[in-house]
């Protein structure tokens, strides 16, 4: 059914007008904010940004956890896809499967990290099995640290990964590795020459979606550090909820907010047009 | 060869294995811990008991925090649904130049940082007056379930076989008619599918409601931040519990529809 002009107006306009009204007008009031002090224009905000070591340093933390969690959850996520979309045949094995990755997806992140609380604490799961095994003789301190968050986050995380891959992996064509299986490949040279690189838009796309995720992370970075460190998503939650100040609150937005747009750039740039969540993939 | 396939093959499925337990450890640890007996948190659980769950359904914020998550979600689906089909079909239908820059606005709640849209509707309410309110709460939750009921809604109806409605149009029937008994039924799976995922997303959110809520207006998962970060027991463990009951039969739901390996591939 085609849509005419005159009706494609009609249909649009409320949910424009909505969208325009809360949701680009309040980043417009940021954006304003964040140009202020209280006597008027000022680039007050940005100069205290960039000025000492602290957010700088802040910024690098933010990216360094990111960067291990893209990594730790493409290391988990890339073999689950596999099996997922390439070794399991039968249908309801490989529902289960999808059943398994979605769940903790349904699960809010609060709810998720409150588990790791309980996995990594002094006697918890993990220190009780290593100490029983005998690996160690003392618990480790495994809370309240950048190893907890990355544990956390990459546990958040791997469900996009595994979906993103899963999405791009589902759609190779089988013949191509029953091509390089008849002219002599073995299974690794096959999956190496043949099957990984087609795959390599949907580890792309994962990996940006993963990083662009955990960048503006708050949750979790929350819990699991137990306040003994900062992402940039809790300063900017601080000078909201705790100082009250909102000039520096929407630099901090903004700076936040630029660097996602960046990646996202990235991600439209790379993406396969199948890859889940981002603004590029239409259909 | 034959060997080294099979030690492949080992290698392969033991990692799975770990990467499956990996994924669903801490929810089961949050269910074990629920059902403790003891009144610190044990895993495995000390004795079972269901007390914590009935301390928790007898306590009156918790309750009335469930209840304004739920209906948080719901209105915010609603609205979504109403607000994203609309968009759905017309970027479906035309080819306009615009049509991207359109599809990129509606999609972008997805990726963009949701800590900042709440901190940004939080300005913009503060200023307009409705800071702290539910109305800015419902407008937040609308806005970050809209994505998902239009992504949705245009897997479906990229899909569609254009035919059916044309053969409804050659026999009479109205545009408005079209959509509704024909477009609309068919697309109807994905489109639950769809508004499912967006309900979730809505009922788990933390970081846009934080902005917005205030002790008396206070959903679910920001009630449950603010408990974790101070205190745990075995009464939090079975509230969280609870969640993810809710999120396997949501899971559950959305595989009946649509069967849950084929949502991925919209």
């Amino acid at each position: 059914m085609y849509i005419n002009q005159r009706a494609a107006l009609i249909l649009l306009a409320v949910p424009l007008l909505f969208l325009v009204a809360f949701f680009a007008v309040p980043f417009g009031v940021v954006l304003l904010d964040s140009f202020r002090n209280e006597s008027g224009f000022s680039l007050d905000q940005y100069v205290k940004l960039v000025d000492g070591w602290f957010y700088a340093e802040t910024l690098w933390f933010t990216f360094k956890i990111s960067a291990w969690v893209t990594l730790v959850s493409f290391i988990i996520g890339y073999p689950l896809a596999y099996v997922m979309t390439r070794v399991i045949q039968r249908r309801w094995l490989r529902r289960l499967m999808y059943v398994i990755v979605i769940t903790p997806l349904f699960t809010s992140n609060i709810v998720r990290s409150f588990g790791w609380m309980i996995l990594l604490g002094r006697r918890g799961l993990i220190n009780e099995g290593l100490l029983f095994v005998g690996v160690i003789d003392r618990p480790l301190m495994l809370l309240n640290n950048e190893f907890a968050i990355v544990v956390g986050m990459a546990y958040i995380m791997t469900p996009f990964m595994v979906l993103t891959i899963a999405a791009v992996l589902q759609n190779i064509d089988s013949s191509l590795e029953h091509a390089a299986r008849d002219l002599g490949a073995n299974p690794l040279t096959t999956f190496c020459k043949i099957t990984f690189p087609l795959s390599l838009p949907g580890v792309v796309a994962g990996a940006l979606i993963v990083f662009t995720l955990s960048v503006s992370a708050y949750v979790t970075p929350s819990i699991l550090s137990g306040g003994k460190k900062t992402v940039m998503s809790m300063l900017i939650y601080q000078q909201y909820a705790a100082l009250f100040d909102f000039h520096f609150g929407a630099a901090l937005a903004v700076a936040l907010l630029m660097t996602t747009l960046v990646l996202i750039s990235f991600s439209m740039l790379l993406a396969p047009k199948h890859a889940h969540g981002t603004p590029s993939s239409r259909s | 060869m034959m060997a080294s396939n099979f030690l492949g093959r080992f290698i392969l499925y033991a990692f799975c294995l770990l990467a499956v337990i990996f994924l669903v450890l801490p929810l089961i640890v949050i269910i074990g811990v629920s059902l403790t007996a003891t009144e610190y948190l044990a895993f495995p659980p000390k004795g079972l008991t269901l007390r914590w769950y009935m301390a928790f359904l007898q306590d009156r914020s918790y309750l009335s925090s469930i209840g304004l998550s739920a209906l948080l979600a719901v209105g915010a689906t609603a609205s979504a649904l109403v607000l994203g089909l609309p968009v759905a079909l017309v970027l479906s239908r035309t080819r306009s130049r615009i049509n991207s820059v359109i599809a990129g606005l509606f999609l972008s709640p997805l990726v963009l940082p949701t800590i900042v849209v709440g901190a940004a509707l939080l300005q913009f309410a503060a200023q307009m007056g409705f800071a702290r309110t539910w109305v800015a709460l419902y407008v937040g939750h609308t806005i970050l379930v809209i994505p998902y009921v239009v992504r949705t809604g245009l897997a479906s109806l990229s899909g569609l076989q254009l035919v059916l409605e044309e053969a409804a149009q050659d026999l009479g029937a109205t545009r408005i008619e079209t959509f509704f008994l024909v477009t609309l039924p068919i697309i109807k799976p994905g489109v639950i599918a769809g508004a499912l995922f967006g309900l979730i997303i809505s009922w788990v959110n933390v970081e846009l409601s934080i902005f917005n809520s205030t002790a008396a207006l206070m959903p679910l998962p920001v009630k449950l931040f603010n408990y974790v970060q101070y205190s745990i027991d075995p009464m939090i463990a079975a509230v969280s519990a609870s969640t993810i009951y809710v999120a396997v039969l949501i899971v559950f739901l959305i595989d009946r529809l649509v069967g849950i390996d084929r949502f991925n591939s919209g």
